[in-house]
């Protein structure tokens, strides 16, 4: 284990042990399970599920613009670690420590900030389980990203820890980055890219970009072998194939679904074409949203996505809830960290007006998004949307012409601001 | 862990501040102001109420409402061209730019927190005497001929739009803006860095 991952454990037990005697009157140092009403509600409460881009930043909007609405954000991790710029944590072009932030601006903003995990909603008597115990909302706000269907891949069943998907920036983001490290010369990393829709489009292709640039630099007998599930790159479709050239190490395959993988003779299966031999896997699973909101019966027929109300995020099924970030889905909008941010925003100003008796206003999403191709070069694609007839609809969309400098500024310069949108 | 850098702390400041005034009604807040609503997308590149913590991403808290009108429309005509800006100029157009540029020009600016090299600074000082004449000594500009402040802007921010201007890629044939070219175009680009730092500096 890393230094990073080994000190964010400590500092979790630690914390989780201090929660534990506060909320639950330790006796002889075990925590009693917590029951009944974990917070009595005196006045108009928000709770929020999920503490990433889109669930902190809605977390904070509703303090910003109602004060005196109470908003008790749920996030089971002490740490948000941003999943953009973490596939430069892999070529070490960036380190994990520079994108991991603390909740403590919220708590300023006076978000309640618990680090306990949902484990059911109840639309019907407007709850929050967690464990036990229950919280009370007036407004329920679920923010619950992706979760991984480790069913569809075959072969993993069991062993589904071992395998590194780093598709949740963190520990697995720092073990990868190690694991490239002591590749052995001449070695083979593999990648899979699951069928779309998946968090963040362009994510693999970055990835791709960030590691092939790593061996090219540090291992040049190494290569990259990328199999992708889709039929094309799914975002930048040009700019990657321009930024792919540069790296002659990268052996990039579409229409490349896998089949099975066998982690005894470290090899891929695809459903097309030969196995892959490899010595680090690095396999992104098909996903779907975070289980909290398949237990809270907000997801479509297949159990997947959540559909939404365009304008307030409330979901159709579910009174009172509202779904935001990468578990929706109808939206014309990518599942990416700029989207569940501008949706982060729109929600809350919506429940507010909504809490406060009032026409919420019609708003809509934007979308900026950097990739990095080397270690100084970025590519971005910009989408503006506008409400036609209660749908988000999309006014454009806009490429940059090509990979440079300037656009790597530009995201650093993003970046800043918008972690501070989110956690600020 | 990170920790959050000055101009962030900054932010939380003014935040802090914001959440007084909005239990207050009778004085508009950061985010009850005309046009607040429809400017939120704006903050994920731009700030909290405009007040952009990065270096290549201006401020427009407490800029002038028709220069941001301006260049919210050169942006969605193509007179500037940018990949980032022209989408969100079309969706500012779209939702109202006019409630948006109010908004933003009255918010109180906070200078970027990005620090700037004394020594360019200081060069930058001495090869500003032609810039006074539109921008004034103190750099505010002069808002009646769209003549922006540059004060307390980010360096990176400022350096690329006198680069854009230099290679007459920033409103391309405006012949409102020959003369600055043509200045702009006698200098080095050493220079055109030593000016931004110089300008971000100022308060």
């Amino acid at each position: 284990m890393t230094q990073l991952s080994r000190r964010d454990f400590l500092r979790a037990t630690a914390a989780g042990v201090g929660l534990g005697a506060a909320a639950g009157g330790v006796l002889g140092g075990c925590a009693a399970p917590v029951k009944g009403d974990l917070a009595r509600k005196s006045g108009r409460r928000v709770v929020v599920i999920g503490g990433g881009w889109g669930g902190a930043t809605a977390a904070k909007y509703v303090r910003l613009q109602d004060p005196s609405i109470e908003v008790i954000l749920l996030e089971p991790n002490r740490t948000f670690v941003s999943c953009p710029f973490s596939n430069l944590v892999l070529s070490g072009v960036e380190s994990i420590d520079t994108l991991t932030f603390g909740y403590d601006r919220l708590r300023a903003h006076g978000v309640k900030v618990r680090h306990e995990t949902a484990t059911a909603i109840e639309p019907d008597t407007k709850r929050v389980r967690i464990g036990e115990g229950y919280l009370e909302y007036d407004r329920l706000i679920v923010a619950p990203g992706v979760d991984f269907m480790w069913d569809q891949v075959e072969g993993v069943a069991g062993r589904e820890s071992t395998v590194l998907h780093a598709w949740k920036a963190g520990p697995q983001t720092v073990e990868l980055a190690s694991r490239l490290q002591a590749l052995p010369a001449g070695g083979v990393v593999l990648m899979t890219v699951p069928p779309a829709p998946y968090r963040c489009p362009p994510g693999p292709y970055e990835r791709a970009c960030q590691i092939a640039w790593y061996l090219k630099t540090k291992k040049p007998d190494a290569k990259l072998v990328v199999l992708d599930a889709n039929n094309d790159i799914v975002s930048k479709t040009a700019l990657f194939k321009a930024a792919f050239r540069n790296y002659p190490n990268l052996d990039y395959r579409p229409t490349s679904k896998i089949e099975r993988v066998d982690l005894e003779a470290r090899e891929v299966v695809p459903a097309i074409g030969d196995r892959v031999r490899y010595d680090v896997l690095n396999l992104i699973p098909p996903q779907r949203a975070g289980a909290i909101a398949i237990q809270g019966g907000l997801a479509d027929t297949n159990n997947r996505w959540c559909e939404v109300n365009h304008v307030t995020f409330e979901s159709p099924k579910r009174a009172g809830v509202h779904v935001i970030g990468d578990a929706t889905t109808g939206l014309p909008v990518p599942k990416s960290g700029n989207i569940a941010n501008a949706t982060g925003k729109i929600c809350a100003t919506a429940v507010v007006h909504l809490l406060n008796g009032k026409e919420p206003p019609v708003l809509a999403p934007g979308n900026t998004c950097y990739s990095w191709v080397s270690d100084r070069e970025a590519i971005a694609v910009v989408n503006a949307y506008r409400i036609d007839n209660g749908k988000v609809v999309q006014i454009e969309q806009k490429l940059t012409p090509r990979a440079a400098v300037s656009v790597a500024q530009n995201s650093i310069a993003w970046r800043t601001s918008i972690w501070n949108d989110v956690l600020g | 862990m990170r920790t959050w850098s000055s101009g962030a702390r900054l932010l939380l400041g003014a935040t802090g501040l914001a959440l007084l005034v909005i239990v207050t009604p009778a004085v508009a807040g950061p985010l009850d102001g005309p046009g607040a609503q429809k400017a939120l997308v704006c903050s994920a590149c731009h700030g909290f109420a405009g007040n952009s913590r990065g270096d290549t991403v201006p401020i427009l808290a407490g800029a002038d409402a028709a220069y941001l009108k301006k260049a919210l429309s050169d942006y969605a005509g193509g007179r500037r061209p940018s990949p980032e800006m022209e989408p969100y100029a079309k969706m500012a157009l779209h939702f109202g730019v006019d409630e948006i540029v109010a908004y933003f020009a009255s918010q109180p600016r906070q200078a970027t927190p990005v620090k700037t090299d004394r020594a360019a600074v200081q060069r930058g000082r001495a090869a500003a005497a032609s810039c006074t004449v539109c921008h004034g000594a103190d750099g505010k500009g002069d808002r009646a001929k769209l003549i922006p402040d540059l004060t307390g802007q980010p360096s990176g921010y400022l350096q690329n739009q006198l680069l854009l201007f230099k290679q007459d890629q920033r409103s391309p044939g405006d012949a409102q803006l020959k003369a600055l070219k043509l200045l702009i175009q006698s200098l080095p680009d050493e220079t055109l860095a030593d000016l931004a730092a110089y300008y971000s500096s100022l308060r």
